[in-house]
């Protein structure tokens, strides 16, 4: 117990009296925080902005005027049945002909045109959400069958098809993107961080060799090593987490432009705080450690 | 105290530090090793504190065989031997009072010990008054009495001086060398490295010369020979 604290004390000794050097450990650990958080808005900005789209993508079975009730019924219960479907909603005739008179308004010529028709000529419409773009294809397959012809007029999903499939397609690619530059900037800035903890161990070299030669155990070595990467740690975590709160804070009122969400990032964040927090400090913590172990051995060895 | 029997060390095949070297040396001798660069010297001292290992041959400390001795055994072997250095090798970013109390430190020593032994030490060594300098604040004979207090620290029973004055005026290698005198009267051997003829000659102690890795000379009241 006596030895952990004087290990405590060295190590606490070593930030203060190598302060310069201490400060800019700390600098580069919170760039390489901040350029992991960043990556995180990135991803949750990328995910959300996707859902966006995908929300706003429906496909829409315009059935017959004539088709009976009976028979919607029978579509509509065939549809919803699939694992795949996350939503639907049922149009009847009358809620179709309110709806196309809406967004047809500032066109006289289609409202007086329908207005000279004595009925409804439209039928009701089944609009279908489901779980993934890629979903769509698999309904409108199912009921492009023969017995189903009579009943259904219309399908609008090939009027969006290649929109989902584009959309599908950016997914794709935002997501691979975003992964490669994730490990893009953790390479740069593991070996950064690498460099910074190795060159302060070096200018320390002359240090561990008088310690070797005054009979310190290699525990005794590298104890401060160890409680300073915790510190380094803490700190780096600390400051880099007041400054990604004063960016989310930024942020977040453009972001509510555009997704309609307040505090999005805050919320967003707050929800995944354990992981990103527990994750963080068990990386930059095994970092520190990783790099002053492998750089303080060749020093230890006689 | 210290044998040494039959031991060579080769670092590649055309660099000898040592070649079959045989010697005894009792406890409480004081004994002058010379001779000139890259003659061995450096390496007895490597041998002794197992910062090197013999190719061949073997090396005890008061009986305890170090020729391959573990690394978790060497720093035991280093609380037992006290080393100084011609630069000190001082802890720049410790007080002298730190340097000195950093060496009991690292054994496990209690507060109370520590509380006790260094203040001695640093009388035996005249540097009370300097306790709290950094090494950079201090002379280069200040800087080896420092070096001299961290070595006594653990009451070792063998001193070993690596050209301890070599970087002091003739004053204050003076004082060096009769705080030597001093330890070796307290019983602890000496095992001095110097290339300083006047003071291996006002010595007349034992002196034992290396050349080419090899013992050439060894008088019991020797002289600087080369």
């Amino acid at each position: 117990m006596v030895s952990f604290f004087r290990i405590v004390k060295f190590a606490l000794e070593d930030i203060f009296r190598n302060f310069s050097l201490s400060v800019m450990t700390v600098v580069i650990l919170v760039l390489m925080l901040l350029s992991v958080n960043t990556l995180v808005v990135v991803q949750a900005i990328t995910t959300q902005a996707i859902a966006s789209v995908k929300e706003h993508i429906d496909v829409s079975i315009h059935f017959q005027h004539e088709a009976t009730e009976e028979h919607i019924s029978e579509v509509r219960s065939y549809v919803e049945s699939f694992p795949e479907v996350l939503e639907s909603q049922f149009l009847t005739k009358e809620q179709v002909l309110e709806e196309f008179k809406q967004a047809h308004q500032e066109d006289s010529s289609i409202l007086t045109s329908l207005e000279e028709l004595e009925e409804n000529p439209l039928g009701s419409t089944l609009v279908v959400k489901t779980r993934e773009p890629s979903d769509y294809e698999k309904i409108i397959t199912a009921i492009s069958v023969p017995e189903y012809e009579h009943i259904v007029e219309a399908k609008t999903f090939n009027d969006v098809q290649t929109s989902i499939e584009k959309i599908d397609t950016i997914t794709r690619r935002v997501e691979e993107s975003v992964i490669f530059l994730s490990i893009l900037f953790t390479l740069i800035a593991f070996f950064v961080t690498f460099n910074t903890i190795r060159v302060a161990i070096f200018t320390q070299r002359l240090e561990i060799g008088i310690k070797k030669l005054v009979g310190a155990t290699n525990w005794f070595i590298r104890g401060p090593y160890i409680i300073e990467s915790v510190i380094f740690t803490i700190c780096s975590m600390f400051v880099a987490g007041v400054l990604v709160y004063h960016g989310l804070a930024i942020l977040d009122p453009y972001l509510e432009v555009v997704f309609g969400q307040k505090a999005f990032l805050q919320e967003y964040f707050s929800a995944h705080a354990t992981q990103l927090i527990g994750i963080e400090f068990a990386g930059v913590f095994a970092l520190t450690v990783f790099t002053s172990g492998i750089a303080i051995r060749k020093y230890l060895r006689t | 105290m210290i044998k040494l029997s039959g031991v060579s060390k080769q670092y590649t095949k055309n660099s000898t530090g040592l070649d079959d070297v045989s010697l005894h040396v009792d406890a409480g001798e004081f004994v002058c090793v010379v001779g000139q660069s890259g003659t061995g010297k450096t390496t007895l001292i490597k041998l002794l504190i197992a910062e090197e290992q013999p190719t061949g041959g073997t090396v005890e400390i008061g009986g305890w065989d170090i020729t391959r001795i573990k690394q978790r055994d060497i720093p035991l072997l280093r609380r037992q031997i006290g080393v100084i250095f011609q630069d000190y090798k001082l802890l720049e970013k410790k007080s002298v009072i730190e340097n000195i109390a950093f060496a009991l430190q690292v054994s496990g020593a209690t507060h109370k010990r520590i509380q006790d032994t260094v203040p001695r030490v640093l009388d035996i060594v005249g540097l009370t008054e300097k306790k709290y300098a950094f090494p950079h604040q201090l002379s280069g004979g200040q800087k080896q009495r420092v070096a001299i207090a961290r070595a006594l620290v653990h009451r070792p029973k063998i001193l070993v001086a690596d050209e301890p004055t070599g970087n002091l005026d003739a004053i204050n290698a003076n004082e060096i060398i009769e705080i030597i005198k001093k330890i070796n009267a307290f019983g602890t051997t000496i095992i001095l490295v110097t290339h300083d003829r006047g003071i291996v000659n006002r010595l007349r102690k034992r002196v034992i010369t290396l050349h080419d890795g090899s013992v050439v000379l060894d008088n019991t009241h020797g002289k600087y020979q080369l």
